[in-house]
C-alpha cells in the first residue's frame, strides 16, 4: 500500500536519507529500525507529509502522496505532547476533527475508545492532571480514532508500564486484524520479533537491510545448534558431520555447541548420537533481531 | 480552509474562556471609569472644600485685612501676638499661621509660615501669589491707578481652536487638548495591544513546541495553516477585548458621570463660588468646572469618533499581523521563553521607537516630516497613524499608509511562515539569525 521510492532528503550539511526505498504491504506490521539519528524520523516525517523529500517519491494506494491522504494516516510521534490546559475529551475531539471527522462521529468514537481503555471518566480532566502513562493512552486514542489505513507509531511503548504496554499491544494487534497497516519505528528488538511481519533497517541515512522477519532470521542461520545429552561419546569422531565450538559439563549433562558441516542436517547429528547417548534437547541457534541489528550496525561501523 | 477555522476556534475560545481574560476585560473599563470618576470627583470637591485655613498675624499695616479668602485658602486675621498664636495653633482649627512682619513694599522680607504639618509647595505658592498681587495692586494704586481701573485690567482669554480641512474647506471645531488626550490614549492602547497579543502568539507557538504537540498537529495541517489559525484566533481575542472595553467603558463612564457630576451640582458650586469671592476668581472656578467636560464633549463631536475607532481597528489588525508574524517566527525558533531575548530586541526596538516618537514628536508636530514618515513605515505606522489621526490626516496619506501596512504584513507573514515551518521541528539547538536565514531559504 505504501512504496517509498529512492528518497533523498538533505538538511543544511548532512544527508538525512540517502536513496532509501521501502515497500510496505497492506495489513502488515512493518518495523522501521535503526540506531538513533539514522534517519527514521526523517523518513516518517516525509510519509506523514510534515516535510517533503528533495527527490524521490512516496506512493500511497497507487497515488502519489498528497494532502488527501492525511486523513488516512495516523501518527504517534516519539516525542508526545498534548495541550496541557485543554480538557482530554475536547482535545481528542479537536485532533480528530482536524483529521476530517465530524463532531457527532468523533464524539461517539471517543466514548467508545475511552470505555474500552478504561478512561471513561477522564473526559473533563486536563492533560496536566494526568500521569505520563495516562497521557500516552490519550494520545494513542487520538492517533487511531479516525480509523486510518496506515498507522505510524514511533516508539509506542516508551513510557508505558508493562500492564498498559500489554493493553496497547493487544489494541495494535486488534486493529491490525481489522485491516490497519502499521509502521512501527523502534529500537526495542523484542517488540519487533513479537509484532512485526517485515522490517527495514536504516543506518547512517541508508537502508542496509530489509525483508520479512522470518526470512531475515533464516538468512542469518549459520547451522549452529545446542545439544544436551547424558553419556560418554567422543565428539571428535564425527568431525565429518559437525565440529564442536563449545563443550561444558554440568551435573552430568553435556552442553555442546556445534556447527554442521556443509550438506549435513540436524538429523545426521541425531543419527550419529542416538545409539550412544541419552539426548535431552537439540536447539538450533537462531540469531535474535537484536543480534542481527547489532551485527549489521556494528559491521557498518567497521567498514 | 475548514482546518484553519477549527484552529481559529480553538485558539479563540481557549483564550476567551480563561479567567485572566474575563477579569482583565471587565476590570479594566471599571478601572478606567473609576479613574474618570475620581478625576470628576476631585474637580468637584476641589472647588468646594479642599482649602487650608490660615491664621494671619500681621505686624504690617499695609497688609492688614487685604488678604481675602479664595476657593482654596481661608485667611483669618488674628488679634494675637505671634507667640500666642503659635502656642494656640495646636488647639485651633486653622492649619497654618502666616506671619507678616513690618516691611517696605519694595523689600518684602521675613514672611514666615508655621504649620501643624510641613507646608506643601502649592500652599506656599498660593500665599506668595496672593501677597504678590496685593503688593502689586498697592504699588499701582500708589502710582495713581484706581481700583476700578485695576478691575478693568482683568481679562480672561479662552482660545477656541478650529481646523480647516483641506478636503472640504469646512471649519471644524476641535480642541488641541482633547486631540492630544485622544492621541495619547490611542497610541498607548495600540502599543499595548500589539505587544500583548504579539507576545501571546509567541507564547502559543512555544507552548506547542515545548509540549511537543506540534508534530501531531502538522501531520494533520500545514504549518502555515497552524500559524495563521493561531494569529487570526488571537487577533479576534484582541478585537473582542477592544470592543468590550469600548462598550463597557462608555457605559460605565456614562453612569459614573451622571452619578458624580450632574449639571445641577456644577452650577451650584459655580454660584456659591461667585457669591463668596471676587468676581474674577468666581468665573475662574466655573470655567475649570465646566472646562474639561465641555471641551471633551465638544471636540469628541468634532473628532468623528466612529472614524477614529474604525481606523484604530484597521491599524490594530494590520500592525498586529505585521508584528505577530515576526513573533510567531521567534517562537518557532526557540525551545523556551527564556531564549527569546536576543530575537525580541530587534522586533521590540522599532515598536518602542515608534511609540516614543509618536507620543513626543508627533503630538507636538502632527504634520511634520518625522510624523509623516513614521506613519508610513509599517514598523511604526500603526502607532504613529492613530496618534496623528485626532489632529486630522489627509485622506491620501491615510490610504497610502494603510496600503503599505497591508503589503508589509503580507511580507512578514510570508517570511515568518518560511522560518516557522522549519523552526517548529528544531529542538535542542541554540538558533542564530544566520540559521533562521538558512531556514528561510529551504525549499520545502
Amino acid at each position: 500500500m505504501l512504496s517509498v521510492k529512492n528518497i533523498i532528503k538533505e538538511y543544511a550539511k548532512h544527508r538525512a536519507l540517502d536513496d532509501v526505498s521501502i515497500e510496505i504491504e497492506r495489513g502488515k506490521i512493518f518495523g522501521l529500525l535503526g540506531p538513533n539519528g539514522a534517519g527514521k524520523t526523517s523518513l516518517i516525517r516525509i510519509i506523514t507529509q510534515i516535510t517533503a523529500p528533495d527527490s524521490g517519491e512516496v506512493i500511497f494506494n497507487g497515488q502519489r502522496l498528497n494532502s488527501d491522504h492525511i486523513s488516512q494516516i495516523g501518527y504517534l510521534p516519539e516525542e508526545r505532547g498534548l495541550y496541557k490546559k485543554m480538557e482530554i475529551g475536547e482535545q481528542v475531539l479537536y485532533l480528530s476533527k482536524l483529521k476530517g471527522l465530524n463532531t457527532a462521529d468523533a464524539t461517539k468514537r471517543i466514548k467508545f475508545w475511552f470505555e474500552k481503555l478504561e478512561m471513561a471518566d477522564w473526559w473533563n480532566k486536563k492533560v496536566e492532571d494526568l500521569s505520563k502513562g495516562m497521557q500516552q493512552k490519550v494520545q494513542f486514542v487520538a492517533t487511531v480514532l479516525h480509523q486510518p489505513e496506515l498507522i505510524i507509531l514511533d516508539e509506542p511503548f516508551s513510557g508505558f508500564d508493562p500492564v498498559n504496554a500489554d493493553i496497547i499491544k493487544n489494541e495494535i494487534l486488534d486493529l491490525n486484524k481489522q485491516g490497519a497497516t502499521f509502521i512501527f519505528s523502534t529500537h526495542r528488538m523484542e517488540s519487533v520479533e513479537e509484532l512485526c511481519d517485515s522490517i527495514a533497517l536504516i543506518n547512517k541515512s541508508k537502508k542496509i537491510l530489509d525483508g520479512s522477519v522470518d526470512e531475515i532470521k533464516a538468512s542469518y542461520r549459520n547451522n549452529t545448534y545446542w545439544i544436551a545429552y547424558e553419556g560418554d561419546f567422543d565428539l571428535n569422531a564425527k568431525a565429518d558431520i559437525f565440529s564442536v565450538l563449545q563443550h561444558e559439563v554440568a551435573k552430568g549433562v553435556n552442553q555442546v555447541k556445534i556447527t554442521l558441516q556443509p550438506g549435513k542436517s540436524a538429523n545426521n547429528v541425531l543419527e550419529a548420537l542416538l545409539p550412544y547417548v541419552n539426548i535431552h534437547r537439540l536447539d538450533e541457534v537462531i540469531p535474535t533481531m537484536n543480534d542481527i541489528f547489532i551485527d549489521k550496525v556494528k559491521g557498518k561501523h567497521h567498514e | 480552509m475548514n482546518k484553519i477555522l477549527l484552529i481559529i476556534k480553538r485558539e479563540y475560545f481557549s483564550r476567551v474562556k480563561k479567567k485572566s481574560f474575563i477579569v482583565m476585560t471587565f476590570l479594566t473599563p471599571l478601572l478606567i471609569a473609576g479613574i474618570y470618576g475620581l478625576i470628576g470627583y476631585f474637580t468637584y470637591t476641589g472647588i468646594k472644600d479642599t482649602h487650608d485655613k490660615i491664621g494671619v498675624v500681621s505686624a504690617n499695616k499695609t497688609l492688614t485685612t487685604k488678604l481675602t479668602s479664595s476657593k482654596n485658602v481661608d485667611y483669618k486675621y488674628l488679634n494675637q501676638s505671634l507667640d500666642d498664636a503659635k502656642l494656640a495653633l495646636a488647639k485651633e482649627d486653622y492649619d497654618y499661621i502666616l506671619y507678616l512682619p513690618e516691611f517696605t513694599l519694595n523689600e518684602p522680607k521675613g514672611i514666615e509660615l508655621f504649620g501643624k504639618k510641613q507646608a506643601g509647595l502649592s500652599i506656599n505658592r498660593r500665599i506668595s501669589d496672593d501677597l504678590e498681587e496685593i503688593i502689586r495692586n498697592q504699588k499701582l494704586q500708589e502710582s495713581g491707578i484706581s481700583q476700578g481701573d485695576l478691575d478693568k485690567l482683568k481679562t480672561n482669554v479662552d482660545i477656541e481652536t478650529k481646523k480647516i480641512t483641506a478636503d472640504t474647506g469646512k471649519e471644524e471645531s476641535s480642541s488641541a487638548g482633547a486631540s492630544t488626550i485622544i492621541a495619547f490614549i490611542a497610541g498607548v492602547l495600540m502599543f499595548m495591544f500589539i505587544m500583548l497579543y504579539g507576545i501571546q502568539v509567541m507564547r502559543g507557538v512555544i507552548e506547542e513546541k515545548t509540549s511537543r504537540i506540534i508534530e501531531v498537529m502538522i501531520s494533520s495541517v500545514k504549518p502555515f495553516q497552524l500559524m495563521m489559525g493561531k494569529i487570526i484566533g488571537i487577533a479576534l481575542v484582541g478585537l473582542t477585548q477592544f470592543v468590550l472595553w469600548i462598550v463597557l467603558t462608555f457605559t460605565i463612564s456614562t453612569v459614573v458621570a451622571t452619578v458624580f457630576i450632574d449639571k445641577e451640582d456644577v452650577k451650584k458650586v459655580a454660584n456659591t463660588a461667585t457669591a463668596k469671592n471676587e468676581l474674577a476668581t468666581g468665573t475662574d472656578a466655573v470655567s475649570t468646572a465646566q472646562g474639561p467636560l465641555a471641551d471633551i464633549q465638544k471636540s469628541l463631536a468634532g473628532l468623528e469618533v466612529g472614524k477614529i475607532v474604525t481606523v484604530f481597528i484597521f491599524f490594530f489588525l494590520g500592525g498586529y499581523l505585521f508584528y505577530s508574524a515576526l513573533y510567531a517566527a521567534i517562537g518557532s525558533a526557540v525551545d523556551s521563553e527564556t531564549e527569546t531575548q536576543q530575537f525580541m530586541m530587534p522586533v521590540m526596538m522599532p515598536l518602542l521607537l515608534g511609540y516614543a516618537l509618536s507620543l513626543s514628536v508627533v503630538t507636538n508636530d502632527p504634520y511634520g516630516d518625522i510624523a509623516f514618515w513614521i506613519s508610513m513605515i509599517p514598523f511604526t505606522s500603526p502607532i504613529a497613524m492613530v496618534v496623528r489621526l485626532p489632529y486630522g490626516v489627509p485622506a491620501w496619506e491615510l490610504a497610502l499608509s494603510m496600503a503599505i501596512l497591508v503589503a508589509g504584513f503580507v511580507l512578514t507573514v510570508w517570511v515568518a511562515s518560511r522560518i516557522y515551518r522549519v523552526g517548529i521541528l528544531m529542538y535542542g539547538k541554540k538558533t542564530t539569525f544566520k540559521e533562521m536565514f538558512k531556514w528561510f531559504t529551504y525549499k520545502n
